[in-house]
């Protein structure tokens, strides 16, 4: 199975390799867009390539940018941003690629853990129907969800289906409407776009504590000149990383996030320090856990580590409402950048317990503190965009980054009696991660990213209790992580 | 220059990130023996589990399975909070009576309870006297042998009352720390083949698979350790029943470094003494028992289980003692008890062996069946999920006081007879 993915995939990156030559570079996208605005100020003589040029492209793996265009009436394809096939300025396909190989090395006898790994792999397209409807369609070819024996067994596998949706302008910029399956807005890291991350891996938070993707609806915009950011929606359940093919999730999902920039007019300085917050609540039920096939499946979040996935918090019971809530502040200055992000969930358990009674809600949270510094120069955005690309003139971009952080889970309140591990504790058992990743970012142009993570985790709260790890973990050890990304 | 400064800060952040990490390793601990107060078989103990009622109406439904299910267990004064409960056993699995495995582990690797990190709570419906597996564990002892402790119980769920019930040891870590005083013991239950037998297949008799580690585990030999769950060496399995297996003349010796033949045939002759059907030469194929060897050596020993089917009653005290030897389904006879019975210093063993659980005996058998019917009379009379009637209880336990009484005068005839021939 791994040798098929990785075949295909080494396929898919000699392809990609291929179409990257075949790309067009600043000289060939400058006449393209002479061709194409044939009525605008005369065009300067074509130039050899000059590797700062290379700035001024789009990366691929940023949003769909309808001014970068390249005109023309009837249909036509081209590639700026992605190859691109157009009709008129009322219609635009772009076809999109992200792959990403992984090489990790962690504590001796780590279980199920290999060496290497096709991360994602996904293809899509996105778009517009004139300006007023974008569309956007990805797919993930490499399911790891599921192992082998899951199959056999006969499990369901997660939707490989990721952003499906469509986006209408109601009113431009201020009142947005989506609807379809794609992110809950709530949280920063987990908004972040996959192939835009710091780091190899997204903070525990985001993939424990953060709904991620799901059906629904969802109304946004900006108002105040981009001083606010809105997003509200309604979800079908509470996204997909409340779910595996053992437990369901929650249902009902309502959600909301702000983001502003409130700051700003305080000083320069807090020009681009964005601040934001968010809530979801959702229902859980205890039945849920019926579905699942060995039926002592509970329904409540998990907590993994980062890179082995062995279980230091195994899921408790839950019934009755699911709350998050979220802050978190994301500032950048030329080449450095901040983050920082705080998360709370709460999960009621009412008639949880052995004796049906009610118990305290459990409860999950998180934080990190994240820095970066592009060494090179540039500056800081996500996509980071070398100004000069390797084999043009240049090296890339560099870039260091940091993170510290923390996920424990544990349940409110203090009933005096001692804690212990059950998924029907009255009192659950403290048990936590804390994180330090070191990393080293190299973009050598804007289709690629290779990225160096080194990461120190530590388990709080188990001593000998190492309650749900199947195996001998340690309490503190090392893991390290290569990823190549490609994106087009 | 100032690109090369860059490019050499890079590269150092690089190189800080492949420095060889530190590492930690988990330990596994075993805590010592404390698990008397509730074998104390000298008391009728009451035992209570508070299950979520949604999870018992799961269980029940789904009796079959093993799912396992969050409680909390009381026995006597003592509660332990966080167990876990499934269903259990083979046929004496029920839906109205259930069988329940208690682990104390499940959720807390580290967490024991009074000593033990599991218990069985049987429900003897194969047993209308409930007392067999109790008195022939306690015989098993007697003689010497690695067998569990048990004690009877009124088992209540949710303030309910259950039924008569035993406290079973259960063979896993604490089990061989005490009885082989090892905390790297590999244990291994064998597991017979209910749906295969049913089907009409033969039964697993000692035969030798292959050398491969997937054929002796986990379907067949059960790991129950940490140890052997985290490296099931299922090839030295294989091996031990290769050499039992072996044709050569010179099998006894290459048997040596994985099993002591006289222990084997000191617990056929025990069991067989106890008149065991459904044991290491049951009728149906050998059957409940464990395999244990230090993590330090290959030497098996084999730890006896499951006496719901001792005192047999057909044909009562006179069991045969070559039963499914000289007489049964071939097919289901145990290969090695068959070979040890040819290598005359082995067979004298048996027989010797016979004679001295008959000397140890010696009114011990019927002093304990009437120990502990009077113990538990009244509870069993009580038991209100039993398959069986208060006649038919009352009649088992006259019949295995009889079959008590006469036992050890019945196996020294035979091995007398046996002897002369």
């Amino acid at each position: 199975m791994m040798k098929r993915d990785r075949t295909r995939w080494l396929a898919g990156v000699a392809a990609a390799i291929v179409m990257i030559l075949g790309a067009p570079g600043p000289a060939a996208a400058g006449q393209s867009q002479k061709q194409d605005q044939p009525k605008k100020k005369k065009e300067k003589k074509p130039k050899r390539p000059r590797a700062a040029d290379a700035a001024e492209q789009p990366a691929p793996d940023e949003p769909i940018d309808p001014q970068i265009d390249f005109g023309g009436r009837g249909p036509r394809v081209g590639w700026k941003q992605h190859p691109s096939f157009r009709v008129g300025s009322w219609f635009r396909l772009d076809y999109e690629m992200k792959m990403q190989e992984d090489g990790h090395a962690s504590f001796p006898g780590a279980a199920n853990f290999t060496p290497w790994e096709l991360h994602r792999n996904r293809v899509g397209v996105s778009g517009y129907v004139t300006k007023r409807v974008d569309f956007e369609v990805e797919y993930e070819l490499t399911e790891k969800e599921l192992q082998d024996k899951d199959i056999a067994r006969g499990a369901l596998p997660r939707s490989q289906w990721k952003d499906v949706d469509v986006n209408v302008h109601v009113l431009p910029t201020v009142a947005q409407v989506r609807a379809g399956k794609f992110k809950i807005p709530f949280g920063l890291d987990e908004m972040t776009g996959v192939t835009h991350s710091d780091f190899v891996y997204r903070s525990l938070g985001a993939s424990y504590l953060d709904p991620a993707r799901d059906i629904g609806v969802m109304v946004h915009g900006r108002v105040f000149k981009r001083g606010l950011n809105y997003w509200v929606g309604r979800f079908q359940h509470d996204g997909d990383n409340a779910q595996t093919h053992k437990e369901q999730g929650g249902d009902n999902t309502v959600a909301a996030r702000v983001t502003g920039a409130p700051l700003r007019v305080l000083h320069p300085v807090f020009k681009n320090l964005e601040i934001g917050g968010a809530i979801a609540v959702s229902d859980v039920s205890d039945q849920s856990f019926l579905k699942c096939d060995t039926l002592d499946c509970p329904n409540g979040l998990r907590g993994r580590t980062v890179v082995t996935q062995d279980f230091f918090f195994e899921s408790v019971y839950v019934n009755g409402k699911r709350k998050r809530y979220e802050a978190d502040a994301d500032w950048t200055a030329g080449p450095v950048s901040a983050r920082a992000e705080y998360t709370l969930q709460l999960d009621n358990r009412i008639g949880e317990g052995t004796s049906n009674q009610t118990l305290s809600d459990a409860r999950g949270r998180a934080w990190y503190l994240a820095g970066t510094w592009l060494v090179t120069g540039e500056k800081k955005k996500r996509p980071v965009k070398p100004e000069s690309d390797l084999f043009l003139g240049g090296f890339g971009a560099v870039e260091l980054a940091a993170r510290v952080e923390r996920l424990w889970f544990d349940s409110v309140g203090d009933t005096g009696g001692v804690p212990y591990r059950s998924p029907r504790a009255i009192d659950i058992l403290p048990a936590s991660d804390r994180v330090l990743t070191f990393g080293v970012n190299w973009m050598p142009n804007r289709f690629m990213k290779l990225q160096l993570n080194a990461i120190h985790e530590q388990l709080d709260g188990l001593g000998d209790r190492q309650h749900a790890l199947t195996k001998p973990v340690p309490d503190q050890f090392w893991s390290k992580v290569v990823r190549f990304q490609l994106v087009l | 220059m100032t690109n090369l400064r860059r490019l050499a800060r890079c590269a150092a952040a690089a190189a800080l990130l492949f420095l060889p990490p530190a590492r930690a390793s988990a330990q596994t601990t075993v805590t010592p023996d404390a698990a008397s107060p509730m074998f104390d078989d000298t008391v009728l103990h009451d035992v209570s589990l508070a299950i979520n009622t949604r999870d018992l109406a799961i269980l029940k439904a789904n009796w079959q399975l093993n799912s396992y299910y969050p409680a909390d267990l009381t026995v006597g004064d003592q509660k332990a909070r966080g167990v876990a409960v499934r269903s259990r056993g083979g046929g004496s699995r029920n839906p109205v009576k259930l069988g329940l495995l208690v682990r104390f582990d499940r959720f807390d690797k580290s967490a024991s309870f009074l000593g033990q990190k599991s218990v069985v709570l049987r429900n003897n419906t194969q047993d209308a006297s409930n007392v067999r597996e109790r008195v022939a564990m306690q015989f098993l002892r007697r003689m010497g042998m690695p067998a569990s402790r048990e004690a009877h119980a009124r088992l209540f769920i949710n303030g309910e009352f259950q039924g008569l019930y035993t406290l079973v040891e259960t063979i896993d870590d604490p089990f061989v720390l005490s009885r082989f005083g090892v905390t790297d013991g590999r244990v291994y239950e064998y597991k017979f083949n209910d749906v295969a037998f049913v089907a009409g297949a033969d039964p697993f008799v000692f035969n030798y698979l292959g050398p491969d580690s997937s054929l002796w585990q986990p379907d067949l030999f059960n790991p129950e350790t940490f140890q052997s769950q985290v490296d099931p060496q299922g090839e030295v399995i294989g091996k031990l029943f290769q050499a039992l297996n072996d044709p050569s003349p010179a099998w006894r010796t290459l048997v040596a470094p994985y099993l002591d033949l006289s222990k084997f045939v000191r617990e056929l002759a025990i069991e067989n003494y106890l008149g065991e059907e459904d044991g290491l030469m049951g009728d149906y194929g050998p059957n409940n028992f464990y395999l244990f060897r230090r993590a330090s050596d290959t030497l098996f020993n084999i730890i006896p289980w499951d006496k719901s089917n001792t005192f047999w009653p057909d044909p009562g005290p006179n069991f045969e003692i070559f039963r499914n030897i000289l007489d049964g389904i071939p097919s289901h006879h145990n290969l090695l008890a068959l070979r040890v019975f040819n290598e005359p210093d082995l067979l004298n063993l048996y027989f010797d062996t016979l004679l001295e659980c008959a000397s140890a005996d010696d009114g011990f058998l019927e002093a304990e069946v009437t120990r502990a019917e009077n113990q538990i009379h009244d509870a069993a009379l009580a038991d209100p999920l039993k398959p069986f009637t208060n006649d038919q209880v009352e009649q088992d336990f006259v019949a295995m006081r009889a079959w008590a009484h006469d036992r050890a005068a019945n196996v020294r005839r035979q091995v007398t007879d046996a002897r002369a021939q």
